[in-house]
């Protein structure tokens, strides 16, 4: 009995020295968006300060965020969109072939430093006027989705027993048939764990749309990126806007978290 | 309904040879059964009848057509998969409709087929349900049921009953094979269970690492079996054999390498088998016990067990594990010397493996 209590005291105590770890710098961005200049540089900092919500007014009013985050969406839910439309037969044919080099080719592809690909594309993209462009930064985007929606469903299909196919073949589907009618409608939870990351993963980026992008389509983190100027860097802003960014993802990873660990975790073990 | 002609088939992947030229001839309205140990490649025949797999040499035949290059939707067969395969996002009544609604029947026709299947299969209640609220029996059903509603030319069984519990098993069996006294539909079905085989068949196919050991009715198999595999595997508890040569003149018996002597009474039949290495096969039923006065061999009782209508005794000769299933009540206790003769017997060449000789064997004819 007395065993037990210093195991749970000792597992609470290691949890929430990691959870602190991993949420400080978190926190430290949110208490910071509701601080003035003043308090944020501060040293020692003020762990208790007059909240202000100067910072959000200024991110909201003065920058044209609502843009931004139009530019985010569509460019995010075009290249999630158009990343499923490859991915999913992409993936199925992966799984059902035991493609396994073709699949660490795609993996190959995220694993690359983006920015290796930013000059060729830079050169392409200006050459075909597409710069500044939604055709770019979805093409860019897709890049970071269609390898994660490549890898999480090829090992989702990986999960789902081939007998599923056969017997509709043999009651009279064709392959795509099945895949349709049969497998795809089974999906929906390793569907909705690589739309949420990679989705996630393109909210986040910051080097395409900094590249390829100029005025019309620029994307939320170059919001923050707005606030540093040669003279001076808006912290207050910065943070604001960063937690206004971050806002979206943490809901979404939030809502859907069951889904995307057992998308995750799908294949690793039977059952 | 139709006939299955397999004429010479043979299924290699990359280097490995999975079947080595497989020939069989299902008639209309024929139950076969193709049994063998795992990795015996009679799974992968059945999945080439319907198409799941590609023939590498030989021909499939359904009917007067030649299948081979045929996807599986146009065989006009049905298959009923180890892990029933139903789809987990439509209810009992969509996955027996599927196939239907994909051949364009008219939605009056699929809801009089799925009724009638669903009647037959007792599943009448569970129609709205999801495969998920099904016990593993129910959904046995609603597998074979998908495979009814089509009245296909052939039903194919790959180990239908192997995720049931035993009970469920039995009762399964005798629902398949009233299913296809009620149809009269071709049926092939896999199992390596050999009592399946046994209990369900019109005709067996013994199979053992790609080829075919024997065909033929079940009681065929049991009575003659063609070689050591067919004996050993056919048959439960598994025929004794001991190796050893046949002795002519004077004391006629079979003298087995661990020094057991089994008398036999002479016969015609051992004439010319004496001398070279054989096998003698005797099944645990067909040893009786003798009196002192009679010739048998004797053996130590190992284990004894008594199920109430039979009992079987486990019991050591030389270095040999023997056997012996009596019907009658036996008062034999572990320990005890028990002497045993064998009412029926086989011998079989133990270079070939092929039977030479079975003697007492009745026929029934």
């Amino acid at each position: 009995m007395k065993k037990n209590i210093l195991h749970e005291t000792l597992f609470y105590l290691v949890v929430i020295f990691i959870s602190l770890m991993v949420l400080f710098p978190f926190l430290w961005m949110l208490s910071s968006s509701f601080k003035t200049q003043t308090d944020i540089i501060a040293w020692p900092p003020k762990l208790i300060f007059t909240p202000t919500l100067q910072n959000y007014e200024k991110v909201f009013g003065e920058q044209d965020f609502l843009k931004y985050f139009i530019n985010s969406t569509v460019v995010g839910g075009l290249a999630v969109g158009l990343s499923l439309v490859l991915g999913l037969p992409a993936a199925y044919s992966i799984s059902r072939f035991t493609q396994r080099k073709l699949a660490l080719f795609i993996l190959l592809a995220r694993l690359m430093p983006g920015i290796s690909f930013l000059m060729p594309w830079y050169i392409i993209f200006s050459r075909l006027n597409l710069m500044d462009t939604y055709v770019a930064l979805v093409l860019s985007h897709m890049l970071i989705a269609l390898p994660i929606v490549v890898w999480i469903m090829s090992s989702y299909f990986n999960s789902i027993p081939v007998e599923l196919e056969e017997s509709a073949m043999v009651d009279g589907a064709t392959r795509q048939y099945a895949f349709w009618a049969i497998i795809l409608p089974m999906s929906g939870p390793g569907i909705i764990t690589s739309v949420t990351l990679s989705f996630i993963f393109s909210w986040n980026n910051f080097m395409f749309s900094q590249v390829l992008s100029m005025e019309k389509t620029r994307t939320l983190p170059i919001a923050v990126y707005n606030f540093v100027s040669y003279a001076e860097v808006d912290w207050g802003g910065v943070m604001a806007a960063a937690v206004a960014i971050m806002a979206p993802a943490i809901i979404l990873t939030m809502i859907f978290q069951k889904f995307v660990v057992k998308g995750l975790t799908m294949g690793a073990v039977k059952g | 309904m139709a006939s299955v002609d397999i004429v010479n088939v043979k299924k290699s992947f990359d280097r490995a040879e999975i079947l080595r030229g497989v020939s069989v001839a299902i008639e209309d309205g024929e139950f076969v059964v193709l049994v063998g140990p795992s990795g015996c490649g009679k799974s992968t025949l059945l999945r080439m009848i319907a198409g799941l797999e590609t023939i590498t040499a030989g021909e499939i035949r359904i009917g007067d057509q030649v299948v081979n290059d045929l996807a599986p939707r146009d065989r006009d067969v049905a298959m009923v998969f180890q892990n029933y395969a139903l789809y987990p996002h439509m209810t009992v009544a969509d996955n027996m409709a599927f196939s239907l609604k994909l051949r364009g029947v008219a939605r009056p026709e699929i809801e009089t087929r799925v009724q009638r299947a669903a009647e037959i299969l007792g599943l009448t209640g569970y129609l709205k349900r999801r495969p998920k609220q099904l016990s593993g029996g129910q959904r046995q059903r609603v597998a074979m049921g998908r495979a009814i509603v089509r009245d296909p030319r052939v039903f194919l069984f790959d180990e239908p009953l192997s995720n049931l519990d035993a009970k469920l098993r039995v009762a399964m069996r005798s629902e398949i094979k009233e299913l296809h006294q009620r149809l009269k539909t071709t049926m092939i079905y896999v199992t390596h269970d050999q009592i399946e085989a046994m209990t369900m068949a019109d005709r067996i196919v013994v199979m053992r690492e790609g080829s075919v050991e024997q065909i033929g009715g079940p009681l065929e198999l049991y009575d003659t079996p063609a070689d050591l595999f067919v004996a050993g595997f056919i048959g439960s508890p598994a025929m004794n054999m001991l190796k050893g040569t046949l002795e002519l003149g004077g004391r006629t018996g079979f003298s087995a390498e661990n020094g057991v002597f089994v008398p036999l009474a002479p016969s015609p039949a051992l004439e010319g088998l004496a001398g070279r290495p054989l096998v003698i096969g005797i099944r645990p039923e067909h040893l009786r016990i003798v009196g002192d006065g009679e010739d048998g061999f004797a053996v130590g009782a190992k284990i004894v067990e008594p199920t109430g209508s039979e009992t079987q005794v486990t019991a050591t000769a030389g270095d040999a594990e023997i056997i012996a299933l009596f019907r009658e009540r036996q008062t034999i206790r572990q320990g005890d010397t028990l002497r045993l003769a064998p009412v029926h017997y086989h011998l079989f060449d133990a270079k070939s493996t092929e039977r030479c000789a079975s003697i007492g064997i009745d026929h029934g004819a």
